[in-house]
């Protein structure tokens, strides 16, 4: 985790030099379990993220108590009993976007990337590769992306008593609506 | 059916009603509203970002999980689908304290360079403190 605190502050911290890196502190990740007996969702919009146009790197950093749920008692389970956040407070990604080239950061447009990269969650790390939008604008970028993940990979052990009502795979959506560093 | 045995079935009726009741009020109870919860801090956005830079692990027993007034200048206000996130001045050129604010119907929203107060949660900190269920504080 030191680590990734480094290369976040270190590729923030060369923006004066070079205006080529993008950046969030106010990006969304959700994630949302869809099973018959109920559904689930919990919001994080204080994602922190660092894009790289020159190389394609991507990182991203959140808190997981910021995530946000519609019921009190949701909140606590997931802090207490699934993510433990007291002692895997962060989770984090970095990664790369693997067709950097296919993406014309001069033209305005919606170019679709591919992205791999290791996924740390509850202090458990894993590879993973998905699909995504990059859109260019006028003085930034929106990034957008869905994927599945499985929280017992990540080690997060599901009640048999709940194991109905939350889904095997985590529907995660990610948006990013990026500014250049040198304006943030 | 015997006098005993009807207030006995009664008993155990009305203890249900409760029971489910409780549940189900504590099932869906929604987040605390945290205009009329009492701060156990109250601080500039410059003073709770240096506690957690200069000691993160000793702030993070401190202050997360922990209900904060905190005051401040308004830097920048961005908003989202259904919160609204403002970002306080702490005297750092890249740090600040970013405050969500989950419920938004009522809510007046701050502008940039007017200083306010904001109660919330404290969640963190990553190169930003977080505070989150955020209500804007009128003295």
């Amino acid at each position: 985790m030191r680590r990734l605190v480094l290369l976040f502050f270190l590729l923030f911290s060369i923006h004066v030099a070079n205006a080529q890196k993008y950046m969030t502190k106010n990006g969304f990740i959700g994630f949302a379990s869809h099973t018959s007996m109920e559904e689930i969702k919990g919001d994080n919009n204080q994602v922190a993220s660092v894009l790289d146009i020159k190389t394609g790197e991507l990182v991203f950093q959140v808190l997981m108590k910021s995530f946000h749920f519609d019921r009190a008692l949701l909140e606590e389970h997931f802090n207490e009993n699934y993510v433990e956040s007291d002692k895997f407070p962060k989770s984090s990604f970095t990664g790369k976007i693997t067709n950097l080239s296919t993406v014309d950061f001069a033209k305005k447009g919606i170019y679709p990337v591919a992205v791999d990269g290791e996924l740390t969650i509850h202090g458990i790390v894993k590879k993973i590769s998905s699909k995504g939008t990059l859109e260019v604008l006028d003085g930034g970028i929106n990034a957008s992306s869905k994927f599945n993940i499985n929280p017992e990979d990540y080690g997060i052990a599901i009640p048999s008593l709940v194991r109905e009502k939350i889904s095997k795979d985590l529907e995660v959506t990610v948006t990013m609506k990026y500014a250049p560093l040198a304006t943030n | 059916m015997k006098p005993s045995v009807k207030i006995a079935l009664f008993g155990v009726f009305f203890l249900a009603v409760i029971g489910i009741g409780t549940a189900l009020y504590l099932y869906n109870k929604k987040p605390a509203d945290l205009q009329n919860v009492k701060p156990e801090f109250t601080m500039t956005a410059g003073e709770l970002l240096h506690a957690f830079e200069s000691d993160e692990v000793n702030a993070t027993v401190k202050y997360v999980n922990k209900v904060i007034d905190v005051s401040g200048v308004v830097a920048t206000s961005l908003s989202g689908e259904n919160t609204y996130t403002i970002a306080l001045i702490t005297g750092s050129s890249i740090s600040f304290v970013i405050c969500t604010f989950q419920n938004t119907s009522n809510m007046i929203q701050p502008l940039v360079g007017e200083t306010i107060t904001v109660r919330g949660t404290c969640s963190g900190y990553l190169m930003d403190v977080l505070m989150n269920n955020c209500v804007a504080i009128i003295k």
